[in-house]
């Protein structure tokens, strides 16, 4: 039912924002400030991500009033994902991943 | 006749918004409660039942940022993502179907515009064609995603189509032209716009689901006579009985195309969707009052089918008896409204039916 395919650009962005410091847990709003996506880009990508395993998710607990919050954070799946996706270089950074260079497992 | 479709228009909007009940997929905690939150439940709560944590976790996120700007922006990007978030499943055949339709419609209207060199308004109605195309296409989109509405909805969608191409005898000249006799008026405004509602509601076994596939049946129905109606334009012209002799083919071309999105994209949707909301809600409040009866009167007999249930029931045996009481006294006067504004939406609508007929 899953079709594993490539990883869009944004998406990598996303697992490299949530790479550089892996154990730390992310708001949604704060990954959109981090990876400069809209809101309505950055949600599909995080569906899709969790889906495939390659982000965990967690809830904290609302205060008063006010709902719980949604967080995010790379699975182990999802690092060594990132630690297989080829170095981020600048004249490349928004085409996605090279074939060649696409990780068996996603 | 259109005159009254305003009038229509307006009890039914008064009508939905007095009998509306947005399902609130938040458990805890509601948050704030301005425009932007109110967008965003709104459509969290259109996610499929495998993503409704997702619509959680919008909202949650929501309720922390602050700014009206910001709000609105995070708000109105959810609410996109939220409308086409998959899984779409076998409904994405249905989608691409309607997009389709919508397409082909919109393709047809504007190559007759440049065909008959319609003048400038035409190009400004043409915008607002599209409007009403991907407001159709967009709610379509949405209805046959919710699970249960799809088959019962797009069968409804077909039966209202065959309701105004059927008296035509399919042709052409017939849906442009023709006059429709009495019982077509009749069955088309009337009968199977209810007849929708009635059966989506005793299909999908509630008031809401049977609301929803009225809704379908009637956005899915204006799309295939738009579009019906566009291609019988583009085979006949301005050939046919004409309004009035001194009018050019442009002006005969350009009315027939006008009438087609009166009807198709404004009236069949409208009509079929207030009618086909009233006739579920009173389907399942009658299926309601009928159960105890039933149930006394087969008492004897192991009787296991479900009941229907209006959605103010639902969840009754959670509240305490002293808010139940409350709770019961309000019903009674919102069913009163409700039947009050249900008669008036009737009435409206065969006096204007009729109104249309004696004018005809």
């Amino acid at each position: 039912m899953q079709r594993n395919r490539p990883p869009s650009a944004q998406a990598i962005k996303v697992l490299r924002a949530l790479a550089a410091d892996p154990a730390r847990w992310r708001y949604g709003y704060d990954l959109t400030a981090e990876v400069h996506l809209k809101s309505g880009s950055l949600y599909p990508i995080l569906v899709r991500l969790a889906d495939r395993g390659l982000l965990e998710t967690s809830w904290e607990p609302g205060q008063g009033s006010r709902p719980p919050r949604h967080l995010y954070r790379l699975s182990l799946a999802g690092r060594e994902y990132v630690a297989a996706l080829p170095v981020a270089h600048p004249a490349r950074a928004g085409r996605g991943v090279p074939r060649a260079h696409r990780p068996s497992e996603a | 006749m259109p005159i009254f479709i305003p009038l229509i228009c307006l009890i039914a909007m008064g009508v939905a918004v007095f009998r509306r009940s947005v399902p609130d997929p938040l458990t805890g905690p509601a948050g704030r409660d301005d425009v932007p939150a109110r967008l965003l439940r709104w459509a969290a709560g259109l996610l499929s039942a495998q993503r409704a944590e997702w619509g959680q976790a919008m909202l949650g996120e929501l309720d922390h940022i602050d700014g009206w700007s910001r709000r609105w922006r995070f708000a109105a990007g959810c609410a996109g993502a939220a409308l086409l978030l998959p899984p779409w499943g076998r409904a994405a055949a249905a989608v691409w179907g309607m997009v389709t339709v919508a397409a082909g419609a919109a393709g047809l209207y504007a190559a007759l515009a440049v065909r008959y060199g319609l003048g400038a308004w035409s190009w400004v109605f043409a915008a607002v064609v599209l409007v009403l195309l991907a407001g159709c296409t967009l709610a379509a989109c949405v209805l046959v995603r919710q699970p249960g509405i799809a088959v019962p909805g797009l069968l409804g969608g077909l039966l209202v189509a065959l309701a105004w191409l059927v008296p035509y005898g399919f042709t052409f000249y017939g849906l442009i032209v023709a006059v429709p006799p009495f019982w077509a008026v009749l069955t088309q405004g009337l009968g199977v716009p209810l007849l929708a509602g009635v059966a989506g509601t005793l299909w999908g076994g509630s008031a809401a689901v049977g609301r929803r596939i009225a809704r379908l049946a009637a956005v899915s129905a204006g799309l295939v006579l738009f579009l019906y109606g566009t291609l019988a334009v583009v085979a006949i012209g301005a050939a046919g009985a004409q309004i009035d002799a001194t009018w050019t083919v442009s002006a005969n071309v350009e009315d027939r195309l006008g009438n087609n999105v009166i009807f198709y994209l404004w009236l069949v949707p409208l009509t079929t969707a207030a009618l086909g909301w009233a006739a579920a809600t009173a389907t399942a409040a009658a299926s309601a009052r009928l159960r105890p009866r039933l149930a006394v009167s087969v008492a004897s007999v192991p009787f296991t089918a479900p009941g229907y249930l209006a959605e103010g029931d639902q969840g009754r045996k959670e509240m305490p008896p002293y808010e139940a009481g409350r709770a019961d006294r309000g019903r009674s006067w919102r069913r009163t409204v409700y039947l009050l504004l249900l008669g008036a939406v009737v009435a409206a609508a065969v006096f204007g039916l009729a109104l249309g007929l004696l004018r005809g």
